[in-house]
Parts: C-alpha cells; structure tokens; sequence
C-alpha cells in the first residue's frame, strides 16, 4: 500500500470471557477498512468471535536500547516468585 | 452429457449458482494479483464464499433431478450455451474499480433473491438462504465501503469508477426482465427491483457518482444461455484441467 495507510495491531477474542490475544498486524487506511483487513487475514478459519485494532503508533514500548536496564535487575531476583512455601493440601485451584 | 433440468425448482436455481461460480472464477482470477496483501486475502474470501454457494446449490439442484450428473459435471462439462448466469458476473476485471462496481451491483441483488428464497417450502434451500445471507452481509459491506473510497478519493479513483459504473449498468437491464419462473419462486419480483434500483441510486449519489441513461445492450436473455463475448475465454480457463485429464481427482 502506499503513503496514507496505516499499521495496526490486531488482537482476537477466542470466545467471550477469554483475554484478547495479540496475533499480528495489518494494513488499513481507516479504522473500518482495519477491523475488516483484520477480520480477513486472521478470522477466516474461525479463530475468534471478537476483534481489536489498536493503531500501532499508540502502543507505547520500551525502547530496545533500554531493554537491560527495564529487564536485566529481575534475573536474580528468584525471591519474588511466590513458590517458597507448601501449598496445604485442600486448595486445588491455584 | 444432458444436461436438461425437468424440474422447475432447478431452472430456476441453476441461474443462481451459475451467477455464484461465475463470479466466483472471476474474483479467483484476482487470486495474488490484488492491489494489496489484505485485499488479495479479501477478494479470495469472497470467491471461496461464491464457489461454496454454487456448490450447495447445484446439490440442491442434483438432487431434484435425480443425480444424473453431479455438481462438479455441470461445472467442468457444460458449454457456454447450458450456463444461466448474469452477463454482468462474466465481464472482466479490467481494474479494481469494475471488480468492485461488479460485486456491489451483484450483492444488491443476491440479497434480495436470498431474503427470499430462506422462506422457500425446500428446507435445504432455505437452511442454505440463512447461511448465505451473512456472507452476503459481509461482501456487501466489503464492497459498499470500496465504492464510497473510490467515488469520494481521489479525481482518478472517482473517474475509473464512474467509467466502471457506466459499463456495467449496461448488463442491468435483464436482471429484472424476470420470466413466469423468476416470477414463480420470486413473487416479490417488483420490490426486489425497485430495491435494487434505489440502493443503487442512493449509493451513486452519495459517492459522488451519476447514473446516466445508459441505452442497454441488444443483446439475447442470459435465461436462454446466451452470453457477452467473454464467458468463453473464462470457461476455456476454469475447465481446462478437467476437460483435458478427464480422469483427473482432486
């Protein structure tokens, strides 16, 4: 496409309820011809019942360059997961 | 082969699913040659959506008439004289704008037909209308929100269209030139015309678009199996494989 289309990120609902998952991306010139882009590329073998499309430009990232200094401080950090006690033996839904 | 239907029921469909292929061969002719990647993904949908159709149909059809041929015979063995299908379907993808004019003109009408047959006294025509309807629902919005880009983009996306428009509005007139059968199993036929005929006036307007007088085309019903010089070279492509390894399977 040429200049005056936009990225999107495109985000699929399985079945209502469940988290909306990022699955790729597309093309559109307006939000309409996005969702219906969206609904081509990655709905046609029955992927979802709901759908998202957020502009690229609006997702905020971490700048690549600073990915040690926002990530590298949780390496050793094992404490913080919570798996340093005994789970009693009656909960089974954790 | 003969190909003679008896029943009433399936001449009348045969049109129908003939219409559904044909059109169906011509959006697949489009297959990786789309304007761009989502569009090419859009426009296949749409044509498996068509050939599903057909295909459903001419079962329906098979059925009526005994299977003495199957869908896949009147597909791959008929010649262009036993094909019923709107001339308007047959006319080339000269460029985006004629595909798009094309399918809007198409739906307008196929929706029509389908709100009426899904209360056919045939449940399986009328199971089938339901499931049509939203793929209809769907291409119709596709291509209706492509006239309003092309008529309201630029100079050039509103002229190729215009040029598109004026075309095929010559193939519209037999559409609703309906017989006793159209009549039979569309009894309706006057609202599903003057429906199409303000769908299609409205849309025109608001796209920035005219609808001039355009004098039809003498040319002989589509109901007779007649066709615009086109429908050859497209049948010669779409039962090449078939007709040259007869005894090919896919």
């Amino acid at each position: 496409m040429e200049s005056g289309d936009k990225v999107w990120e495109v985000f699929v609902q399985k079945k209502p309820g469940l988290a909306f998952k990022h699955v790729g991306n597309c093309h559109g010139y307006d939000k309409k011809m996005a969702i219906q882009n969206a609904r081509d590329l990655y709905t046609r073998r029955g992927e979802g019942r709901a759908l998202w499309v957020v502009p690229a430009e609006a997702i905020v990232a971490v700048p690549l360059d600073d990915s040690d200094a926002f990530f590298d401080p949780a390496d050793d950090k094992v404490y913080r997961h919570a798996t340093f006690y005994t789970i009693p033996d009656g909960v089974k839904h954790l | 082969m003969n190909f003679e239907l008896n029943e009433n029921q399936s001449k009348f469909l045969i049109r129908i699913a003939d219409t559904s292929v044909i059109l169906g061969q011509r959006l697949a002719e489009l297959c990786s040659r789309g304007p761009f990647l989502e569009e090419d993904i859009a426009l296949s949908n749409i044509s498996l959506d068509l050939f599903g159709r057909a295909e459903e149909l001419y079962k329906i059809i098979c059925s009526l008439e005994g299977n003495k041929f199957s869908p896949d015979d009147l597909v791959y063995r008929r010649n262009e004289r036993q094909y019923f299908n709107l001339k308007i379907v047959e006319q080339p993808n000269e460029d985006f704008a004629w595909t798009i004019a094309r399918q809007f003109f198409h739906d307008c009408y196929a929706k029509a037909v389908f709100e009426t047959l899904k209360n056919s006294d045939n449940s399986e025509l009328a199971g089938l209308s339901m499931k049509v309807l939203k793929e209809i629902k769907y291409s119709h919005m596709h291509a209706k929100d492509w006239m309003e880009r092309l008529g309201l983009g630029t100079e050039e996306s509103n002229q190729r269209l215009q040029f598109a428009v004026d075309h095929l509005l010559k193939y519209v007139e037999e559409i609703f030139d309906f017989d006793e059968l159209d009549k039979m199993f569309l009894p309706n036929y006057k609202e599903i015309e003057s429906n199409w005929q303000s769908e299609i006036n409205q849309t025109l307007t608001a796209c920035n678009l005219n609808r001039k007088e355009i004098p039809p085309l003498s040319m002989r019903d589509y109901r007779d199996g007649f066709h615009s010089e086109h429908m050859g070279h497209l049948l010669s492509i779409m039962q090449y494989l078939p007709r040259a390894y007869p005894d090919a399977k896919w």
